[in-house]
């Protein structure tokens, strides 16, 4: 992305090495590791289940980052993320619990519901130029509107309401446990694996695929983009798009945690999201950032959360640590040497 | 023109989505009355959020009670957790000139005024589950938090035989229900060699009890019983232990005991107790047919609790108070 100066000395390459964004937000990370390690709650910040558990936490919210990250880097906002994930996690319950489908079918179409989604956010934004925020946000409301409409504001568990007011309940299907375990010896959670996958993706996406490069010339500025042939519509199209897609692969992984699909579920979530993706350091701005810079932003926010947790601190001391240390984390990154 | 093929397009296949899936129509939601063409009193119910499992049940409970009487049609009306919008939705049942009116307020001292101007005009109002000051009401229907967390704790107590290490996930300490829940149970295992190792805010909500609950277990290798302010908490805390391979070892509470949710886990061996917090939806009923019919009702109605257990769940489980 940028050009590299002629080399001058060895003391400016560290200078520079260590104003690079990637560093800032590992040295960021490494202070929220720094407390977990003075407050390590009698040793069990040093348990590797810990970390483990940390990691199936923030699976979610890193996933639905991963959508936000493409979309923050073409200068927009998706605030529908937390929504989508809702409305997939009942849709995916309701094929799987009440309609016995197969995941082979539930999957894809709550893929693609989450997909058209993202879809009709992007169609708004790049076709009828209405702002990120309103678009998004009048997603937000009809997709949360939709979860409940589909789910009659209940969730859609194992228990299956018959229409004599009696319940009939139905075996967990196989799926929703095969996501919700720990494979490589009870090491890892599938779902931080998915998280894995999606980052994976997203550092492809981003790094090897031209279409890549047209998402950061858009966040950096559109109109030049357009003048120089990009196909700007459809870019910023498909970034909403895999937002929403994203959003349905955490709406799964939500009601297989859950083993249910709650219509309430995600609610907040997209501040979180946006949290993961700038406390990383990608810039709000668009044109700048990257996947890596999410994976540390969450890893960053799932520590913090986490230590506050083992600690047992209290709510009120807990979101003011959580605000002071975010707020700490973003003005390290922004100094300038 | 084209702009607009595309944009109905997406939204037609967004629809198509949905219509993949069967809404429940049988839940009463905004402004859906269960009406009857013979009726003779209309009730007017203002709900204060249906975005809570618990309320949602209020309204079916509500819904199921007056199906029974044709001489009744009730209106649902959902405020959405906006104390302004219930005001406004009580004015305009007053406006209508409902029979009686049926609210469960979002929170007392917005909501007195307007209940009160119905009171005032001659509608009977049943307060349901959230208080409202002053008197200008004529029923309040509601269950009492703290009695029923002093007999989870007694019921804890009993369990543990007087000692055990016990983890609380609290509701939202902001809230009254999570004060009230906390207070009576610590009363209830005062004096007893029942230890608190571990209590952390999970606000209500199942992902997060799984995470407090994944940080007690990482730091107490011991954990004989976990006592969640709500049922999701406590389902939350039990996935959190079986991941660890630790859900044989310990006990876990919970309280609500909506009939798919917390009997539920009751039922699957899940939770070894649920305690009912009653949404007094049918007690509403009952209460306004004497009021319409013209009988005195008492003025405060105080709903009793059940316990539900494996071993009581087929009988209906037990009262508590």
């Amino acid at each position: 992305m940028n050009e590299n100066p002629p080399k001058k000395d060895p003391s400016a390459n560290l200078l520079k090495w260590f104003r690079s964004p990637f560093v800032r937000a590992l040295v960021a990370l490494g202070f929220v590791l720094m407390i977990g390690f003075i407050f390590n709650a009698e040793g069990s910040f040093l348990k590797w289940q810990t970390h483990r558990d940390m990691l199936r936490h923030i699976s979610v919210f890193g996933i639905l980052a991963c959508g936000m990250t493409l979309v923050i880097i073409t200068a927009g906002i998706d605030l529908s993320v937390g929504s989508i994930l809702g409305m997939t996690a009942v849709i995916f319950s309701i094929f799987s619990i009440h309609f016995d489908w197969s995941p082979w079918l539930a999957i894809p179409l709550c893929l693609g519901a989450g997909a058209v989604c993202g879809l009709v956010s992007g169609g708004l934004i790049a076709r009828f130029r209405i702002q990120p925020f309103i678009a998004t946000l009048a997603m937000m409301v009809f997709a949360r509107g939709m979860a409940k409409w589909i789910s009659g504001g209940q969730k859609i568990s194992t228990a299956v309401l018959q229409s004599g007011g009696q319940y009939r309940y139905k075996e967990v299907p196989a799926i929703f446990d095969g996501l919700n375990a720990k494979v490589l010896h009870n090491n890892i959670a599938v779902v931080t694996l998915i998280f894995f996958a999606c980052i994976l993706v997203c550092w492809l996406i981003l790094a090897k695929l031209r279409w890549g490069r047209h998402i950061y010339a858009i966040g950096g500025n559109e109109e030049a983009a357009r003048l120089s042939g990009i196909p700007v519509t459809a870019t910023k199209l498909i970034a909403y798009g895999l937002s929403g897609f994203f959003c349905a692969v955490a709406g799964i992984c939500q009601a297989a945690q859950e083993f249910q699909g709650d219509p309430e579920a995600g609610q907040t979530y997209e501040l979180t999201a946006i949290a993961i993706v700038v406390i990383g350091g990608t810039n709000l701005m668009g044109g700048r950032g990257g996947i890596g810079l999410t994976f540390i932003g969450a890893m960053t926010i799932g520590y913090l959360e986490k230590i506050l947790s083992i600690n047992a601190v209290g709510e009120a001391s807990r979101l003011m640590l959580t605000g002071a240390i975010i707020i700490g984390a973003v003005l390290f990154q922004k100094v300038r040497k | 023109m084209k702009k607009i093929f595309i944009l109905t397009g997406l939204l037609m296949s967004l629809f198509w989505f949905a219509g993949c899936v069967s809404p429940k129509s049988d839940t009463p939601t905004e402004e859906t009355a269960s009406a009857h063409s013979t009726s003779r009193w209309t009730i007017g119910m203002s709900q204060c959020n249906l975005g809570e499992p618990w309320r949602v049940q209020m309204n079916l409970d509500i819904k199921n009670a007056a199906d029974k009487h044709p001489e009744l049609r009730v209106i649902f009306k959902d405020a959405q957790n906006d104390s302004l919008k219930q005001r406004a939705q009580i004015e305009e049942f007053i406006n209508t000139d409902v029979d009686l009116l049926i609210v469960s307020p979002k929170e007392a001292a917005p909501l007195t005024s307007p209940i009160a101007e119905a009171y005032d005009k001659g509608i009977p109002v049943i307060v349901l589950d959230r208080r409202v000051l002053g008197d200008r009401y004529t029923c309040f229907i509601g269950a009492n938090n703290k009695t029923i967390g002093r007999a989870a704790g007694d019921w804890i107590r009993r369990r543990l035989q007087n000692q055990g290490r016990v983890v609380e996930l609290k509701g939202l300490m902001t809230s009254t229900p999570g004060q009230d829940r906390h207070t009576g149970f610590r009363g209830a295992i005062e004096n007893s060699r029942i230890d608190i190792i571990f209590e952390a805010d999970m606000k209500w909500l199942e992902p997060n009890s799984r995470r407090e609950m994944e940080s007690a277990l990482a730091r107490f290798n011991t954990i004989d019983l976990v006592y969640a302010h709500n049922d999701p908490g406590a389902h939350g805390a039990y996935l959190a232990a079986r991941a660890a391979n630790r859900e044989q070892d310990i006990l876990f509470v919970g309280i609500d005991a909506l009939p798919h949710e917390g009997q539920v886990y009751v039922r699957q061996g899940l939770l070894a107790a649920s305690f009912e917090y009653p949404t007094g939806g049918r007690d509403a009923i009952t209460t306004a047919l004497d009021i319409l019919g013209g009988k005195d009702v008492e003025r405060e109605i105080t709903l009793r609790s059940r316990v539900f257990t494996k071993d009581n769940i087929d009988q209906g489980g037990e009262w508590v108070n």
